[in-house]
């Protein structure tokens, strides 16, 4: 014991013999802290930790750097289940007495120990959560809570205890009366679990004096076996008979026809149901093949379209090149009649005849300018020639009345000449002769323009006027 | 017969671990011992007065 004043040691005196100070009083009061540890030791050894605690609780309040009595309060306070309590009290203690304190062991045992510090912390979550419950009158949930924390920390006489008034509450004494029981077993004097288990006793009494209707009770709670299988008690009743025969086959019967209504009602449509999912799946993915495929033929068919048409064009332009009146074959009247020109300039006729033959109005744009050169060449050699020729036999044919020969003559000898202008005239004469006023009157017109202001021009007009002139008066 | 609301009110939540520091600092730790030393302060301040 250290003197208040200056800290020294004192001694059997009543006064510091270092500072001279009155410790009288103080030593009595680090007695009176000293005889409550002690009590509460003794309480504890007997596992009284409610008692206990109250003592040790006292003994600080006489000396609160009473090391020992602290570590023990903390000690009782872990072996009633409040773990945080325990844990306040060891670090006070540590705070007050840093070396050789036991306290320090106490603390490193659980923080060493992370999963158990959090278990701890669940019990404590799920302890106040249950009150929770409890204040919210949900009880069925607060007891599951607390067997849950029962089952974490099964020296917590709180939970114990709440669970046991939950269950005088919902009038299962029975149950009570175990937790309680559990209580005891840890704190062997605790005011309320011995209040809580008093009321069971009482209202147990009660009941008692209902004697028949409890020994009925009793009787049939003596009718069945009870046994333990873990952690779980089967109860076996002893006079039901098992079922027999006919009643078995029944039951099997009507066990298999409520599988098939299971299956029929409940399994059977989730298979529909899933084989129409996929068979949906499987037509989605078909129609879109067949989009594809149809969006494929289109274009094919479009292209089949393409292809033919210029097929057709081509054909056209080969066909062009073919025939009696086509480019090849004018080629080769143009050489054939080169030939004739280079072999006999003389034989005019029949160079002309050959020229004859080409089509050059038809085969205007195939033709190359070479062609045209030569074909010019030989026309503006020959051609006067022929034209001569032509008018000749026309003239005479016009003359002897043979006007249809005179008309093919005549056309053939301006043909070869364009500047023939009496084969023009007489061409003209000849259809009218022959009746074809039409022509007759567009022969003249073509004259008239071609070569104006000539004397067979002045003809034609008034050939013209006089053709009018009848076609008015017809 | 015990009044079950009654007793619930002497139930009072468990401190948690994290509220553990709080409690340590605010808990009173003023002892007898403490009284004493004061009371002797003041008597012997009243005498030097």
């Amino acid at each position: 014991m250290n003197c208040y004043n200056c800290g020294c040691r004192l001694s059997e005196k009543n006064f510091c013999t270092s500072c001279g100070a009155d410790v009288a009083v103080y030593k009595k009061i680090i007695h009176i802290s000293n005889r409550f540890y002690n009590d509460g030791l003794e309480k504890a050894n007997v596992r009284d930790l409610s008692g206990a605690i109250i003592s040790l609780r006292q003994s600080l309040k006489f000396n609160k750097n009473s090391i020992k009595a602290r570590n023990l309060l903390g000690l009782v306070y872990f072996e009633s289940g409040e773990v945080v309590a325990a844990l306040s009290e060891w670090v006070i203690s540590k705070n007050i007495r840093a070396e050789k304190n036991v306290a320090d062991d106490y603390i490193n045992a659980i923080q060493a120990n992370p999963t158990r510090l959090d278990t701890i912390n669940q019990t404590i979550k799920k302890y106040n959560q249950a009150l929770v419950y409890c204040c919210q009158d949900s009880l069925d949930l607060a007891v599951i809570q607390l067997k849950k924390v029962l089952s974490l920390n099964p020296k917590f006489v709180r939970a114990h205890q709440l669970l046991a008034l939950i269950y005088i509450k919902s009038e299962e004494l029975e149950k009570a009366r175990r937790e309680l029981e559990k209580c005891l077993a840890v704190d062997a004097n605790n005011t309320t679990t011995l209040r809580y288990l008093k009321e069971i006793n009482s209202v147990s009494a009660l009941d008692g004096d209902r004697g028949q209707s409890a020994k009925e009770k009793r009787k049939s709670s003596e009718d069945v076996i009870r046994y333990q299988s873990g952690n779980e008690t089967i109860i076996q009743p002893m006079n039901v008979k098992e079922q027999t025969g006919f009643s078995s086959i029944f039951n099997i019967i009507i066990g298999g026809v409520i599988g098939l209504a299971v299956a029929c009602f409940l399994i059977l449509p989730a298979r529909i149901s899933a084989a129409k999912v996929d068979m949906n799946a499987e037509l989605k993915s078909v129609s879109e093949q067949s989009d594809v495929k149809s969006s494929t033929i289109a274009e094919l068919q479009q292209q089949v379209k393409t292809l033919t048409s210029s097929n057709g064009e081509l054909k056209n332009q080969v066909s062009s090149y073919e025939g009696d009146s086509g480019t090849l074959q004018a080629g080769n009247n143009l050489i054939k009649a080169a030939q004739l020109y280079i072999a006999d300039p003389s034989k005019v006729e029949d160079i002309a005849n050959v020229l004859a033959n080409i089509d050059m109005e038809n085969n205007g744009e195939n033709i190359s300018r070479e062609f045209q050169s030569l074909y010019t060449t030989l026309m503006d050699d020959i051609g006067p020639k022929v034209s001569a020729t032509y008018y000749s036999t026309g003239y005479a044919a016009y003359k002897k009345g043979d006007y249809a020969n005179a008309i093919t003559d005549l056309t053939k000898a301006f043909d070869f000449d364009n500047t023939n202008i009496e084969a023009l005239y007489n061409l003209g004469n000849s259809y009218d002769k022959n009746g074809d006023t039409a022509n007759a009157q567009k022969t003249y017109a073509k004259l008239i323009e071609l070569f104006p202001d000539t004397e067979r021009a002045k003809r034609a007009e008034a050939n013209i006027a006089q053709l009018n002139a009848q076609d008015e008066e017809q | 017969m015990i009044d079950f609301e009654e007793e619930l009110k002497k139930f009072h939540p468990s401190l948690e671990i994290e509220e553990a520091e709080e409690a340590i600092y605010n808990q009173d730790l003023t002892d007898m011992a403490d009284v004493l030393v004061k009371m002797i302060k003041d008597v012997k301040e009243e005498e030097q007065r």
